[in-house]
């Protein structure tokens, strides 16, 4: 019917950035994740996914960012995630300890600047 | 021929004649009775008596057969037996007497001449009587002596008297006569007609001038000729003989008759003739008389008149052919006027029976070489069949197959386009091929039963008419085409069902024009927006048909991108603005009312470019116009200035939004319209589907409104402490969900944080009830708020799954995380959730690490 959820994926370099605003829930979550999955290169050496503008996210989000996570580790690619504090999507990443598979930076700037110079990071 | 002439008839002269005879001889007989002088001879009288008797006794028998000169022997011979009589008796006193009369008959009876004659003989006679006799006495020879003088006297001053008078008479008749005959002749000379007469022989008698000029023949040439040789053509004599005849015979008097005949001139030339005949009795002699006129300039005249009538019909017919032809024309006109192929063609069949005096009509319409039964002037049969008929068979398919007009005399029962006509007796029929661009579309098959009897001319008549049909059936399908991609593209832009909007309830109505017009560009639309709020769009679209529903498509997909990206209304309006303004098409122009209702924040705000002002119900308010934030409709300016107007609005209130087509009436201010909008909405039920159905109802009697009309309600529904709402088991319930629960919490004073928490938690508790109940049955959420304690309660028609690790082991961490408790329920028919959570007093700090 609608999408509430929008995707802007970005490439800096072989850094791919997916930004994802709106609402993330069973009805968008899983078509995001694929379309940022295809969006990521096997060249690609990190997938930052920006949660800056995400007004809401539910287990479905949180269950594509573990796929997302899954298939990069597999690749040895890196997956970093923008949430910034205070908001509700902090929380819910917060509550699944999410940052036990990915690292959650406060933005995005911080999250590049952390990406290793070369191959995997973590 | 009557009258006076009558008494003098010869019959009544010789009547009379021998009556003065018969008195004689009784005055003889008398005076041999009767004592009497012993001189006298006995015998010799009695043989005058008798020779008196017999002559009376002959003339009064032979009364009807005497001619005048047997009258004039009579009165010799009577005048001859008084004076033997007078010499036998030997007196001749009472004799005189005799003579006199006999001389008065001579003179009254016959012409004067002879009556001269006979007073001449009667002298000669008495004289010689009285030579041989000597008078008995001096006194009665005295009395004869003055007595015979006078006598004679008196008879020739009576003669002279007679004479002249008749002298005078006969000469007055003369001139009389004279002038009469020139009188008549001259009128029968200018008579325009021939003026004939004939005896009873048919010998020509009479020949006036206009004769001499008609026939050629001089009335010298002609008079005396036989009539029937000489100007009758030698075919009709016979015919001329009889009529003559008949004529001649007739008895008494006869009506003068009539008799339309072809005469000959002298020439030789022929000409058509009217004849007056009379039958005249002229003393006794029968006479024709006829005007016989030319009728050969009246017979061009006629003739001429009738080709005139004959050029008039054919001008009718060709006036008729027009009508006709025009009458197709205006069909074809009323197809391309938005008409249905169905329609189109049953006005058709009754048009062309009509126009044919034919008896019924029917269209074959032809799909894949075969033809199809489409419409009957008497309706469609009974007995149709089922299967199409295939080219080259039957009537109809011969002349598909043949692409030839057919006209067939006494069809058999086969030939008929169905059975049911066989009872009207159809005995002859023409069938036409309808072609469009060389392809044969359908069959006009066109019946008629007894009197009438179709000819070649109708044939080509129908051709002419079978052109027309074509043309309007191709174009009706062409139209019904185009039509029905506009109405599937039109109706496949309007939301097939309105979005559950928790909080909010929503109802459209669209109705098309009734005048089976072209689908319009009315289009409404409802959308949520990004931040909880929805979107309400109705709009208008210039034009109709094809163009612009395809206008409505990419208006509406335009307006969802720009709106779903977050945009504020004028932004959104602004690009469907620059949309339109693109066009190439630069006669594309359309009105639009944005309107976002932000239940959560209890705001309206809209954009108004050239629509019809909505119009807000509030609860427990009057009806009120939202006049402000209009400018010019989309497409006419190309940066025109769309101001934003916003206003709040309170719970339970009603958004109306429609199309000019409800309020606009023509020849009517619209001022009037939106007054009777705003009556009608007055008072009227606040549920959105009950309010859209009233306001139809008063608004468009019958349903059958002029123009399109759209028409979109909306209602916040008020928040209570309690609420509960059904949702579909979809993913896209979700986000209506969330915001209806966003609204709750604030109306239940939570803080942001705890309302994104407790809607994370019911998001979590909704997604299970998404995925594992069966899809169809649509779960409900409650939820309940007491104090600073709130309850929801989510309830599905599935069964529980037990927490799995993985993915939807989030879900109840996620919900036990944000929540104070959670319960699941399961039972036989769902499972309930049911979760609870302590608001805190203050805003602030009411996040749970």
């Amino acid at each position: 019917m609608m999408d509430l959820v929008q995707l802007a994926i970005e490439e800096r370099g072989d850094v791919v950035i997916a930004r994802v605003t709106g609402e993330l829930d069973l009805a968008g979550a899983p078509s995001t994740g694929d379309a940022i999955a295809e969006a990521v290169p096997t060249s690609a050496r990190a997938l930052v996914v920006d949660f800056s503008g995400l007004e809401f996210i539910d287990s479905s989000g949180i269950a594509m960012l573990f796929n997302l996570a899954r298939r990069l580790g597999s690749r040895r690619q890196e997956l970093r995630v923008v949430a910034p504090d205070g908001k509700p999507v902090a929380r819910v990443l917060d509550i699944v300890e999410f940052n036990r598979a990915a690292p959650v930076h406060q933005t995005l700037e911080e999250a590049l600047a952390q990406v290793s110079p070369d191959g995997a990071g973590s | 021929m009557k009258g006076l002439p009558e008494l003098f008839n010869l019959r009544l002269k010789a009547r009379s004649l021998a009556y003065l005879f018969t008195a004689g001889a009784g005055l003889g007989a008398l005076s041999l009775l009767l004592p009497h002088d012993e001189a006298v001879r006995d015998l010799q009288i009695w043989i005058v008596v008798g020779c008196a008797l017999a002559i009376g006794l002959v003339l009064y028998w032979t009364a009807e057969r005497v001619r005048e000169w047997h009258l004039q022997l009579a009165l010799a011979a009577g005048t001859t037996l008084i004076t033997f009589a007078n010499y036998y008796t030997g007196t001749v006193n009472l004799y005189a007497l005799l003579y006199t009369w006999a001389g008065l008959y001579a003179f009254y009876f016959l012409g004067t001449r002879a009556g001269l004659a006979h007073l001449v003989y009667i002298g000669v006679a008495y004289a010689i009587v009285l030579a041989q006799r000597e008078p008995p006495s001096p006194a009665i020879r005295w009395l004869l002596g003055v007595g015979t003088p006078l006598i004679a006297g008196l008879l020739i001053s009576r003669v002279l008297d007679r004479l002249r008078a008749e002298r005078t008479e006969s000469e007055e008749r003369a001139v009389e006569l004279r002038e009469s005959e020139a009188r008549t002749r001259f009128v029968l000379d200018a008579a325009p007609d021939a003026f004939v007469t004939l005896d009873a022989e048919g010998v020509i008698r009479g020949w006036n001038r206009a004769a001499e000029r008609i026939f050629g023949w001089t009335a010298e040439e002609a008079i005396g000729q036989s009539m029937r040789t000489l100007v009758t053509p030698e075919e009709f004599r016979d015919r001329h003989d009889e009529r003559r005849q008949a004529l001649v015979d007739s008895e008494g008097y006869v009506e003068p008759a009539h008799f339309e005949v072809e005469l000959q001139r002298r020439d030789g030339s022929r000409f058509p003739a009217e004849s007056t005949v009379s039958k005249v009795d002229v003393r006794g002699e029968i006479l024709l008389a006829g005007f016989i006129r030319d009728v050969t300039d009246r017979r061009r005249q006629q003739d001429e008149r009738e080709a005139l009538l004959r050029e008039q019909a054919a001008r009718a017919e060709a006036e008729r052919v027009a009508e006709m032809v025009s009458g197709m024309q205006l069909l074809v006109d009323a197809a391309l006027a938005h008409r249905t192929l169905d329609d189109i063609l049953v006005d058709l069949v009754a048009r062309v029976r009509a126009v044919l005096d034919a008896d019924a009509a029917v269209i074959y319409l032809a799909a894949d070489q075969a033809l199809t039964l489409a419409a009957a002037s008497d309706g469609m049969p009974d007995d149709q069949p089922d299967e199409p008929l295939p080219f080259g068979e039957g009537f109809a398919g011969r002349v598909a197959a043949e692409r030839q007009a057919a006209l067939v005399q006494d069809p058999s029962v086969d030939e008929l386009p169905y059975a049911a006509l066989g009872e009207l007796g159809i005995d002859s029929q023409i069938g036409l091929p309808l072609l469009a661009e060389g392809e044969v579309t359908g069959v006009l098959v066109v019946c008629a039963a007894e009197p009438r009897h179709f000819t070649a001319d109708d044939v080509n008549l129908l051709r002419l008419a079978a052109d027309r049909v074509a043309l309007a059936v191709d174009h009706a399908r062409v139209y019904e085409r185009e039509h029905k991609i506009a109405e599937t593209l039109q109706r496949s832009l309007l939301p097939e069902r309105l979005p559950q909007l928790p909080g909010l309830s929503v109802a459209a109505r669209y109705l098309p024009a009734a005048a089976e017009a072209e689908v319009g560009g009315d289009w409404y639309d409802v959308l949520p927006t990004p931040n909880g709020g929805v979107g309400l769009v109705m709009g208008d679209v210039a034009g109709k048909g094809l163009t612009a529903a395809s206008m409505v498509g990419r208006l509406r997909s335009a307006l969802r991108a720009y709106a779903l990206e977050g945009h504020a209304p004028e932004r959104v309006v602004e690009q469907l603005n620059r949309l339109i303004w693109t066009e190439e098409d630069e006669s594309q122009m359309a009105t639009l009312i944005y309107v976002v209702v932000d239940p959560a924040a209890g705001e309206l705000r809209w954009v108004n470019a050239g629509h019809p002002p909505p119009l807000l119900l509030s609860d427990g308010g009057g009806p009120q116009f939202l006049e402000g934030g209009s400018s010019v409709p989309l497409g006419v300016l190309p940066f025109p200035d769309f101001s934003e107007v916003s206003m709040p609005i309170d719970q339970g209130s009603t958004v109306v939004l429609y199309t000019d087509g409800l309020v606009e009436r023509p020849g009517e201010n619209i001022d009037l319209g939106l007054a009777r909008l705003a009556d009608v909405v007055r008072g009227a039920s606040t549920d959105p589907q009950q309010l859209c159905d009233r306001v139809l109802r008063e608004l468009v009697p019958g349903g059958a409104a002029p123009d399109d009309v759209a028409l979109l309600t909306l209602r916040t529904i008020p928040m209570a402490d309690r609420f509960s709402v059904e949702l579909p088991t979809e993913p896209e319930a979700l986000a209506a969900m969330r915001s209806l629960l966003r609204r709750w919490l604030m109306h239940a004073d939570g803080s942001e944080q705890e309302i994104a928490e407790v809607v994370t938690a019911c998001g979590e508790a909704a997604t299970n009830a998404i995925e594992h109940a069966g899809v169809g049955a649509p779960f409900e959420i409650s939820g309940h708020v007491d104090g600073r304690s709130v309850e929801i309660a989510i309830r599905d028609h599935g069964a529980w799954r037990a927490p799995r690790e993985g993915d939807h082991g989030r879900g109840i961490s996620l919900m036990r995380a944000l929540m104070d408790t959670v319960e699941v329920v399961p039972s036989p028919d769902g499972t309930t959730v049911r979760m609870q959570r302590t608001l805190l007093d203050t805003n602030g700090n009411g996040d749970r690490q």
